[in-house]
């Protein structure tokens, strides 16, 4: 049950119209997958796929040409993965949130992954900057033979006199669905709200004295307590503080949530990227995402 | 005196048998690592729970569900939301206690229907929903409901954490008095929050959760 639906609520009208629109389906096609739609309109686009392997998995780089979210912009993002595609979904650069005044930024994605579909999504980092708002709200819907992998980086953002946390808001709220035989059911609510004026946010609780935040989501019918535990084990040898749990089960398919505390970008990609690393090469046999290299 | 004040007391006992005495909910990583330590140390993370996760799960829960919102949707928005396994499992265990003891002494319609959506498999059975279920069907009034069941989750803690840290019998009720103003506010807090708000989580109360699963010596559960 989606969360609007059980707190009978309607989603929230569109009432602005969006700076960026993009929407892309992938199909699987003989030995590829391939786009076979794909649209964009203002602030939004992708360049040219690539194939980082002989997988057949496509790669798409999404593109902010304005360069920044500014205040009341609205980005959406519509991606399905069909049947037995595969797909790895990133940005070409951080996403930068600047000043929002009175308003905030928004990003509402939609990701839709068939029987087999295969989907990593790996953004690059998110810099709120001073007096930023921003609302992230990204609904997944996968099916029990789904295989889905999302990681992303938060910092603390930047302001001219060099101190950190001086944005107002950020949110980051994730729903992920599975559609099984006896309905979509609500597998995992992830809901980050992170608020500096109201709180001391670095403190015992939320950031525990770090500055970064990194989220690792698999849903994968794979999933079990023994890969939890052996990410777990891969995290320790890294300067950040890290914990991994497994959601409820939906359909045979279970969600693992890893969360990290770290003080740089890159420690927290060198840790994300060694937990996909695995995942990549124990399931599809492929080599660890390397996305600086063409 | 209100027909519901005794068994509103009951049920926020802490005597009351749901098993509270084996969670720390988290706050025994914090001990782990050295981090809370004394009574201060304590009453900051005391502070934290009770302001993020107590408002913005369990506090915004029994709101939603005195709202009218189906106990069902709610039963599965609370365990979808709550990522740590140990804690979705206190939940769990502790509501379905409450469950049973509540269908013994306070029987109702709405507890009876409320179980049987768990024993039939379509419900898991968390501690807030069979709390408000209950305090809804006794007639307590929403603020009065919320403040009592935030008290009695701060009041389990404090008595866990004076167990597990030590601390001195004094100290664990210096700390009572001091989340009173917590609870107070958060009460206030969770009256304006959003559908969107449900389950926000802050990262440090979080990973320490999810961290306690790989603990070695523990006292408690979760």
């Amino acid at each position: 049950m989606s969360t609007t639906a059980a707190l009978g609520t309607a989603a929230a009208p569109a009432v602005k119209s969006p700076m960026g629109e993009l929407e892309l389906r992938i199909e699987h096609r003989g030995a590829r997958s391939v786009a076979a739609h794909q649209y964009h309109r203002g602030a939004l686009r992708v360049l040219r796929p690539h194939y980082l392997d002989e997988s057949g998995q496509v790669c798409y780089v999404v593109v902010n040409p304005g360069g920044a979210y500014l205040g009341a912009d609205l980005y959406v993002i519509d991606v399905e993965v069909g049947d037995g595609a595969a797909l790895v979904l990133t940005t070409q650069s951080a996403t930068k949130i600047y000043r929002t005044p009175g308003s905030f930024a928004e990003q509402r994605m939609t990701l839709r992954l068939g029987e087999r579909a295969q989907l990593e999504l790996a953004p690059d980092q998110l810099i709120a900057y001073r007096e930023a708002s921003y609302r992230q709200n990204t609904r997944v819907t996968v099916r029990p033979s789904s295989s889905l992998v999302m990681a992303e980086v938060v910092t603390p953002g930047w302001s001219p006199d060099g101190a950190s946390f001086r944005y107002e808001e950020l949110r980051l709220r994730t729903e992920i669905h599975v559609e099984a035989a006896g309905g979509t059911e609500l597998l995992a609510l992830d809901n980050l709200l992170i608020r500096p004026p109201l709180n001391d946010v670095t403190g015992m609780g939320f950031m525990e004295g770090r500055s970064h935040l990194g989220s690792l989501v698999v849903v994968d019918e794979r999933v079990n307590q023994a890969l939890a535990d052996e990410l777990h084990g891969l995290t320790i040898s890294h300067d950040a503080y890290t914990g991994v749990s497994l959601s409820a089960s939906i359909g045979g398919t279970t969600g693992l949530v890893l969360r990290s505390l770290s003080d740089s970008t890159e420690e927290l990609n060198r840790l994300l990227g060694a937990c996909t690393a695995l995942l990549r090469e124990r399931w599809h046999g492929q080599a660890p995402l390397n996305l600086r290299k063409y | 005196m209100s027909d519901y004040q005794l068994a509103l007391q009951q049920l926020t006992d802490s005597a009351l048998p749901t098993g509270a005495f084996s969670h720390s909910l988290g706050f025994e990583t914090y001990i782990e690592r050295g981090l809370v330590h004394d009574e201060a140390s304590f009453g900051v993370w005391l502070s934290a729970f009770v302001g993020q996760q107590l408002s913005y799960s369990d506090g915004l829960a029994i709101r939603f569900l005195y709202e009218g919102v189906p106990v069902a949707g709610l039963d599965s928005l609370l365990t979808a939301q709550l990522l740590p396994r140990q804690l979705r499992e206190a939940s769990i265990k502790m509501g379905t206690r409450l469950l049973e003891i509540g269908l013994e002494v306070f029987p109702s319609p709405e507890l009876a229907a409320y179980r049987e959506l768990v024993t039939t498999g379509r419900a898991a059975g968390h501690q807030p929903l069979a709390f408000a279920v209950v305090a809804r069907s006794l007639g307590v009034p929403l603020t009065e409901a919320l403040a009592a069941y935030l008290f009695a989750a701060v009041t389990s803690l404090t008595q866990n954490a004076v167990r597990a840290i030590p601390l001195g019998q004094n100290a664990g009720q210096r700390l009572l008095r001091k989340a009173a103003d917590d609870v107070a506010a958060a009460v206030g807090r969770i009256a304006r929050l959003a559908p969107d708000d449900f389950g926000a989580v802050s990262p440090g109360l979080e990973i320490s959760q999810m961290r306690h699963e790989h603990q070695r010596a523990r006292m408690f559960m979760s």
